[in-house]
């Protein structure tokens, strides 16, 4: 048995990058999307891959709002999979979208994804994080490559916390459809694949970047 | 003035000049033109040359005034009046306008003349008329149709004949079975198996061509097909894997045998074989490089094995098990190698092991591109559901390594070969003994249902007219041992060599013979007094252990032992225990001096009793035991 | 995965800590232990600021754990996360920060006996060697109180009388299914402890 080189190793975290192109099609029209990604997409021989997730945004904040520290404020986002009981939590740090140049073909933020045990809420809450908002993110899964494809519609809770399906209430008449890849710092080509991508599914779905910090305002 | 009949009304036509009228009816007029753009306009339409003659010669009425005029113009019309047009037109359009006006006079006056509107109706149309042109429309449309109609029959006509058109269809044919993709003036296909997973580093474009192009050399060929594909000549040719198992009777490895052999129903692809066929060929001969490569890269890295494993040139040696070796060999055929004598060596080519080899390939291909799903849907991609949940439920060092570990392809075949052949030595060693022995018989079921590293078999014995007592064991064929459960529920693991199997057997076969005749006495009602399937006493054997039963007959006058072992046969012994009953009268005993021998229990020989076999032997012998 | 009790071995006074872990890793090896590599569990102690309760987030690692990270909060409350948890740390920066000089790890041999699995291990709290803790691992089972005496029997003959009654924190959850968590938790305590006999020890400057 090896000594404790396998610990080191795993404890180096390589920042990761979340690479992010989204839109959005009307409910009526998924089915036709779904056809084209399960063509262009790989294991295009099975069935389609269902999700349901359970995510809760925690803001761990200061006490005095002032808007300087306001904008200090940490979120957390925790998911949980309602439709598989045993995969784990994870706790999703999201950062700022990073300004770079205009020419950049898609969003580019920093991303941490970490799986932890399922007590994570309570535990969160515990040091200080409160519960934001929460919701139910149900749809398909595509993958091609490194790259990954959900097509998933937002409902909200009508009570927090509560995740049958009688509690959940559409946000709206349409899917979100994203397309994201999650690669370590620097590698600038996935941009370009992706976009290379987000074109073949012209017209059907227009995958652009937005600017999240915009539609706060 | 008396109010008149019919009003009118005079005014000017158009004030402005129509420039267009659209199609909706809507008239767009020129715009008016300004007083300098009317003078310059009038003054264009002068023609200097002309009117200077003639206005020359020409004594005008207005001589005074248009001398006045000249003066004042003579910067720029020397010689004429400007206006004088204008004057004239002027002067007519006065006269007009004034006959004009006489003529309204004398209608509204009614004295001298009554106009009457007239109803005017247009032209006559005639029905014969109407109809011949109609017709002659008709005909001039039906016309163009059937010539329309003509033309695409020609074109339908050219494409069944010209290649041009063929090969479009070719192309779309090819189209439907492979990738293509366009680079400038070429189209490119790709027949590697990238986009099925595959990692190897060999790419597979090839070109399509149209034949055309070829035959216009001059050669005229009749060919199938209209369109051709270049592969690159590094994919030319016919390829397989040669999967063989061999005895090695020296331990020197074999390396000579690696030349190359050719079955002979593989011969080198044709050039004008069917493109289809072609990028099949190369495909394979693509897979099989891969395969090969893999395999000798892994031959390479593996350091676990005992004895090393040799990878020479297109061959790849290992020892399966002492004095049998497994040579997989990448037979690549170009046909442009020298003839190799064929019939040297008879192929013993293992279409099973090479079928699993290319299945294991694939197996991996379809690894790489197949990841789990995560859930939740923003976990990492590309990580097992187990490793995704090492971190929350903190997975021992151990249980991590577990995960990592992958066994190689070489690894996976050396399995399925081992098994393959420890199955092929245990059929044989069960159908030798069923043919050798006669008493009892064996009898092997093999399941049909195997995997490739494990079967099963089940071995009966029974003696001939005794079918119901039957001793039965199990034997299921590992990698490289068999672990046998026998009749009474003991489990015993043998290694590969076949002799373990041999004693094995015939060890069950004595416990067969001692177990019929126990239940012998069971059905005659003899007493069963002891029964040792594996005792520890008696004669030194070579191998195996005697299986004795020693029994009493229902009268308890007469005690019977008997004694099995595999090296030494079987033997019976009776001993009467009242000496008042004469022995001889037994036909079991030959003589009455064995009466008299050492020990009160006398052999009987076993050969000369009738019977025909051990078992209805002592079953007659009981039988007859048991009245006297 | 298995049942381990962890327990502070104290160091007579006179002699060096080193000499006593040799000692001991002697005593193992004459009752038949097999070393089977080295093991590190660390520790570092996150302060909040400017949160209006006082907490203290507790970081551990452990090498028998590679993928894991384990973080404590004062009430005892343990989530166990991907090692990558310590990235989501550096955003905490405003919040919790690490304390200074708060790193505390056992660090040693580890040894196979049979089913036993047996961990000798050094404190050092900052440099400075601080005090030995030894586990003793029983792999097969995963409740306490089902193969307790057991390892009484085979600690005791290590370390003797310290390993009269199970760990403190143990006793509570003799029942239930043993968690890697709970060697996290008895390893913490003996952390804390280590901590303050270092802080009583020294005045702070």
């Amino acid at each position: 048995m090896e000594t404790t080189s396998l610990a080191p190793s795993l404890k180096n975290i390589a920042p990761q990058q979340e690479y992010l192109l989204q839109a959005s099609i009307l409910d009526a029209n998924r089915d036709v999307l779904l056809h084209r990604l399960r063509g262009l997409c790989d294991n295009a021989e099975s069935n389609f891959e269902t999700f349901a997730d359970y995510e809760a945004v925690y803001v761990l904040s200061f006490l005095e709002s002032s808007a300087v520290q306001q904008s200090q404020a940490v979120s957390f986002r925790v998911r949980h999979a309602l439709d598989d009981p045993e995969a784990p939590d994870h706790i999703r740090y999201i950062g700022q979208a990073e300004l770079g140049d205009r020419a950049r073909p898609t969003l580019v933020r920093a991303c941490l994804d970490v799986a932890c045990s399922s007590n994570v809420r309570e535990f969160l809450q515990e040091m200080g994080f409160k519960l934001d908002y929460d919701c139910v993110m149900k749809g398909y899964f595509f993958h091609k490559g490194r790259m990954k494809v959900t097509v998933y519609k937002i409902f909200r809770l009508l009570q927090p916390g509560k995740t049958d399906s009688s509690n959940w209430e559409p946000l709206s008449m349409s899917h979100l459809v994203e397309l994201s890849v999650v690669a370590p710092l620097g590698q600038e080509q996935i941009g370009e694949d992706m976009k290379n991508f987000a074109e073949q599914l012209k017209p059907l779905v227009v995958l652009e970047k937005f600017d999240h910090r915009r539609l706060h305002n | 003035m008396a109010a008149p009949s019919v009003n009118i009304s005079v005014e000017s036509a158009i004030e402005h000049q129509i420039q267009e009228v659209r199609y909706d009816g809507q008239e767009i007029y020129v715009a008016p033109l300004s007083m300098s753009e009317n003078l310059s306009k009038l003054a264009h339409k002068i023609d200097f040359y002309k009117d200077e003659s003639e206005e020359k010669g020409k004594p005008t009425s207005e001589g005074e005034k248009e001398s006045d005029e000249e003066k004042v113009l003579a910067p720029f019309q020397p010689s004429l009046w400007p206006w004088d047009s204008v004057r004239n037109k002027l002067k007519a359009a006065y006269t007009e306008i004034s006959v004009l006006y006489d003529v309204l006079n004398i209608v509204k006056e009614k004295h001298y003349m009554v106009t009457d509107p007239v109803n005017q109706d247009g032209p006559e149309l005639k029905a014969p008329l109407q109809m011949l042109a109609k017709k002659r429309s008709l005909v001039a449309a039906a016309h163009i149709l059937s010539n329309g109609a003509e033309r695409l029959k020609r074109v339908q006509n050219e494409m069944a004949s010209v290649t041009q058109e063929n090969f479009l269809m070719e192309l779309l044919k090819l189209r439907k079975n492979w990738r293509l993709k366009k680079v400038h003036n070429t189209i490119l296909g790709e027949l590697s198996y990238k986009s099925a997973g595959s990692r190897f580093w060999q790419g597979g474009t090839f070109e399509v061509l149209k034949t055309s192009d070829l035959a216009a050399e001059g050669e005229i060929v009749p060919r199938k097909s209209s369109l051709d594909v270049i592969i690159p000549s590094e994919l030319e040719g016919v390829a397989y894997i040669l999967v063989e198992v061999k005895s090695v009777v020296s331990d020197l490895m074999n390396i000579t045998s690696a030349t190359l052999k050719m079955p002979s129903s593989l011969g080198p692809v044709s050039a004008d074989t069917y493109w289809q066929l072609k990028l099949e060929t190369a495909q394979n001969v693509l897979f099989c490089k891969e395969l090969f490569a893999q395999l000798a890269r892994e031959a390479v890295q593996i350091k676990k094995a005992s004895t090393p494993h040799m990878v020479v040139g297109n061959q790849i040696l290992t020892n399966v098990f002492p004095g049998v070796q497994l040579s997989i060999v990448l037979c690549h055929h170009t046909g442009k190698e020298k003839k190799v004598n064929l019939s040297s060596e008879k192929l013993e080519h293992n279409h099973v092991l090479e079928h699993s080899l290319h299945q294991l390939l694939r197996e991996v291909h379809d690894r790489n591109l197949k990841c789990s799903a995560p859930h939740p849907v923003n976990a990492m991609l590309g990580m097992t559901r187990k490793r995704r949940l090492a971190g929350p439920r903190a997975m021992s060092r151990q249980e991590l390594m577990e995960m990592g570990e992958n066994e190689s392809l070489l690894e996976q075949i050396l399995k399925q070969t081992k098994h393959a052949v420890l199955r092929i030595r245990s059929m044989h060693v069960i159908d030798q003994m069923a043919v050798s022995i006669q008493d009892p018989q064996l009898c092997a079921h093999w399941s049909c249902l195997n995997s490739s590293l494990e079967s099963s078999v089940r071995v009966s014995v029974t003696s001939y007219g005794y079918e119901s007592i039957r001793t039965s064991l199990v034997l299921t064929i590992g990698i490289d041992l068999i672990r046998v459960v026998m009749k009474d529920g003991r489990v015993c693991t043998l290694s590969f060599e076949e002799t373990e199997l041999r004693d094995l057997l015939q060890w069950q076969i004595c416990q067969h013979h001692t177990h019929s005749i126990q239940h012998l006495a069971k059905v005659q009602g003899w007493q069963v007094l002891s029964g040792i399937v594996s005792s520890g006493f008696g004669d030194m054997e070579a191998y195996g252990t005697t299986s004795n039963v020693l029994m009493a007959s229902p009268r308890s006058n007469v005690i019977v032992s008997f004694h099995s072992n595999p090296v030494s046969g079987s033997k019976l012994w009776v001993k009467k225990v009242e000496p008042s009953i004469e022995t001889h009268h037994s036909p079991a005993v030959t003589a009455n001096k064995w009466a008299s021998l050492s020990g009160e229990f006398q052999e009987v020989n076993l050969q000369l009793l009738e019977g025909r076999n051990l078992v209805g032997k002592i079953d007659m012998l009981m039988a007859r035991l048991s009245l006297s | 995965m298995g049942v381990s009790c962890v327990y502070m071995y104290p160091v007579p006074e006179g002699r060096s800590g080193a000499h006593v872990v040799e000692v001991l890793q002697k005593q193992v090896e004459t009752i038949g232990g097999v070393k089977m590599g080295s093991f590190v569990v660390d520790c570092e102690s996150y302060l909040s600021i400017m949160l209006s309760v006082s907490k203290t987030l507790q970081i551990l690692h452990n090498t028998e754990y590679p993928a894991s990270c384990f973080a404590v909060l004062d009430s005892g409350a343990t989530l166990v996360a991907d090692t990558l948890f310590n990235g989501l740390l550096s955003h905490l920066k405003a919040y919790y920060q690490a304390r200074k000089g708060s790193k505390i790890e056992s660090k040693g041999n580890r040894y196979q006996l049979a089913d036993f699995v047996i961990k000798i291990g050094s404190v050092t709290l900052s440099g400075s060697f601080k005090g030995i803790l030894v586990e003793v691992e029983y792999c097969p089972s995963v409740i306490a109180s089902e193969c307790w005496n057991l390892m009484k029997e085979l600690l005791q003959s290590l370390i003797g009388n310290i390993a009269e009654s199970p760990p403190p924190s143990l006793k509570m959850k003799m029942d239930e299914i043993y968690t890697p968590a709970m060697t996290m938790l008895q390893y913490l305590e003996h952390f804390n402890n280590f901590r303050k006999a270092a802080a009583v020890s020294q005045p702070p400057r």
